[in-house]
């Protein structure tokens, strides 16, 4: 016989914070919700109160001095998840101002245990428990008091067996609360202001029994209430089982002569890097990756960060998104957390069973990823190609590079160490005329071609020409002509040099 | 306020409530006696929601509100109990003439109805409202 109790775990009802808490809310569990105004304190609470609760498990929410309650009843209607007509049936509201106002905890505790007595609830919420609470540096002898208030609330609570959540101001960075030993969950909200952008983050600082995600999450605050985006470990957000590519497959690229360039086609699960310099056709190469893709049956997201994609995509994108055979992420916002696009990525991904992905470009990805996050920026990115490469996807990065003769790199992200394959894109000038190269910088554990290829942009998209041995210096922009060899240029396959 | 169907609204339910009982001729005291019994209920009803001070403050400002029609609604008498506002605006119903009484009355609940339902909402305010109403009606 198994005498082990098995605690159950409520789902909350908020997307995100199951995987983050270890697969749900234990039940019967006395948590707080902590952190400063504004962070989404109350919104978060109601958002659980109204997935949780229901006929078989009543809600009590009890205000004090915190908001005013008429307040949180016209504010929190704004959300989706709010349904006053369940309000008085399943749900209550009690108000324990008056109690509060006294300052004596016994007559607060009194008033919500008279209240539980009465309704038998299985959830409860206090907003907000610290208005009437002491300061860490208050007298001791009153700190002491309010610390029995709260293990007093908590035993009468559990023993009752309700789950509870006790709301309140207080930042995990100030000196420990005493309550904090007594909680079994610890949810800390907090919101970071940097340049123009808003950041909120919440972490699971405590959750007795069971194996929370650590770290700082980040979150947004929609009409549908709380959404949170888990932070990518380098293993694959949690849950997502890894479709791994069979071993060996190659993925055509949708370019005469470029397959044949990567050794055969770019392998199946590896990360490539186009970089090039303004104008050199990274979109356009990434563009015919994901429509020979479709053409192929293997599903395709674009990830792009163009603030007026009617002006910039291909036509090709377009009628790809339009019949739903390519899949996009296009964000206009300013204030992204990679782990944001990260979610948004998988989801798609496990919905259209997507086996490309273009993120056009990494230099868009920057300025969309909130100030505070760009310094971390390499690190996310390699974060986010990580999870990526877990969950069996090829993929495909555009990256701006500055045209410079005098060095050769392929990004101003650092981010060629992180990626399996590159393909380099450069300008050079031959005879008067502005003429552009590709080479393929590395396959990794694979075979690959070497040598630098012309290339032109035609209706029918990127038209890749033999390579140019009679050429050297190319990468220094001004290349010269080797005569002893045969001096024509790499014919097109248009004909054209 | 709209009408759920098969139920009355909570106004029409308190406008209901005060036209049965008050007498025909209204009589002034049953007004301000009918009024505070209802008051009471609704005031029983909203402060476990709203606080007492909640209830106080709404009650007080829609004292105010219909105050601009019925002047003398904010006119304190000389003996009113200053501490308890619904039984000092009872007060002085009680005093007027027993249709402008009753017409005060009326008016007061349905700022106090419409105010609320401004702030929360028409679904919320009837279903906060809905217990008081619902007795109101089978009484």
């Amino acid at each position: 016989m198994n005498d082990k109790v098995l605690i159950h775990r409520l789902a909350t009802g908020v997307p995100g914070l199951d995987s983050i808490l270890g697969g749900g809310l234990p039940e019967f569990s006395f948590n707080l919700i902590t952190g400063p105004p504004g962070s989404g304190k109350t919104t978060l609470a109601h958002q659980l109160m109204f997935a949780l609760a229901g006929p078989d498990r009543p809600a009590l929410f009890f205000t004090m001095l915190g908001e005013p309650p008429l307040k949180v009843l016209r504010y929190q209607q704004q959300f989706a998840f709010y349904d006053p007509d369940r309000i008085n049936a399943g749900i209550r509201y009690v108000n324990l101002g008056e109690e509060a106002a006294t300052g004596r905890f016994d007559q607060v505790l009194a008033g919500i245990m008279q209240a539980v007595e009465a309704s038998s609830p299985a959830l409860v919420f206090v907003d907000s428990f610290l208005s009437i609470m002491p300061g860490p540096g208050a007298p001791s002898a009153q700190a002491l008091d309010a610390h029995q208030f709260i293990q007093q609330l908590g035993v009468l609570l559990s023993s009752w067996r309700i789950t509870s959540f006790l709301i309140g101001e207080w930042s995990s960075e100030r000196e420990p609360h005493p309550i904090a030993s007594i909680a079994d969950g610890l949810l800390n909200l907090s919101q970071s202001v940097y340049r123009n952008a808003m950041v909120r983050k919440l972490q699971v600082l405590k959750l007795r029994g069971q194996a929370s995600s650590p770290g700082i999450h980040t979150f947004r605050i929609t009409g549908e209430g709380l959404q949170v985006f888990p932070a990518t470990a380098p293993s694959g957000p949690a849950g997502v089982a890894a479709a791994l590519p069979e071993l060996g497959q190659r993925l055509a690229m949708g370019i005469p002569g470029l397959d044949a360039m990567l050794g055969g086609g770019l392998p199946a699960g590896y990360s490539l890097l186009v970089a090039g310099p303004s104008g050199s056709g990274k979109t356009l190469l990434a563009t015919a990756f994901l429509a020979e893709g479709v053409r192929r049956g293997e599903p395709g997201i674009l990830v792009a960060f163009e603030q007026t994609p009617s002006q910039s995509w291909d036509p090709t994108i377009h009628r790809l998104v339009e019949s739903g055979q390519l899949g996009l992420i296009n964000t206009r916002l300013l204030d992204l957390s990679i782990d944001e696009i990260v979610q948004q990525l998988t989801d798609l991904i496990r919905r259209m069973r997507a086996t490309r992905v273009v993120i056009d470009s990494l230099s868009g990805f920057e300025l969309a990823v909130a100030p505070t996050f760009r310094e971390d920026f390499r690190e996310q990115l390699f974060r986010m190609v990580s999870v990526l490469a877990g969950l069996g996807v090829t993929v495909l990065m555009t990256s701006e590079l500055e045209d410079r003769y005098t060095d050769l790199r392929f990004s101003s992200y650092g981010s060629a160490f992180l990626t399996d394959a590159i393909i380099v894109q450069r300008y050079i000038e031959v005879g008067s005329c502005l003429k552009r190269v590709l080479a393929v910088v590395k396959v990794r554990a694979s075979a690959h071609s070497d040598e630098l290829h012309q290339y032109a942009i035609s209706d029918l998209g990127i038209l890749i020409g033999g390579p140019m041995p009679d050429y050297e210096g190319l990468l220094g922009g001004h290349p010269t002509h080797k005569p002893e060899i045969d001096d024509r240029m790499a014919e097109l396959p248009d004909g054209r040099r | 306020m709209p009408t759920n169907a098969g139920s009355p609204s909570p106004q029409e339910a308190f406008r209901s409530t005060l036209a049965r009982r008050v007498g025909q001729p209204p009589d002034a005291w049953a007004v301000a006696e009918v009024s505070l019994v209802l008051w009471r209920r609704i005031a029983a009803q909203l402060a476990p929601v709203i606080g007492v001070r909640g209830v106080d403050a709404l009650f007080g400002r829609a004292l105010h509100l219909a105050s601009r029609e019925y002047p003398w609604l904010a006119q304190p008498l000389a003996d009113e109990p200053r501490a308890d506002p619904m039984a000092s605006g009872c007060g002085r119903l009680q005093v007027r003439d027993g249709t402008a009484a009753l017409e005060a009355a009326m008016a007061l609940l349905g700022t106090f109805t419409d105010l609320l339902a401004t702030l929360i909402g028409t679904t919320l305010c009837e279903r906060l409202l809905a217990p008081v109403a619902e007795a109101e009606h089978a009484s």
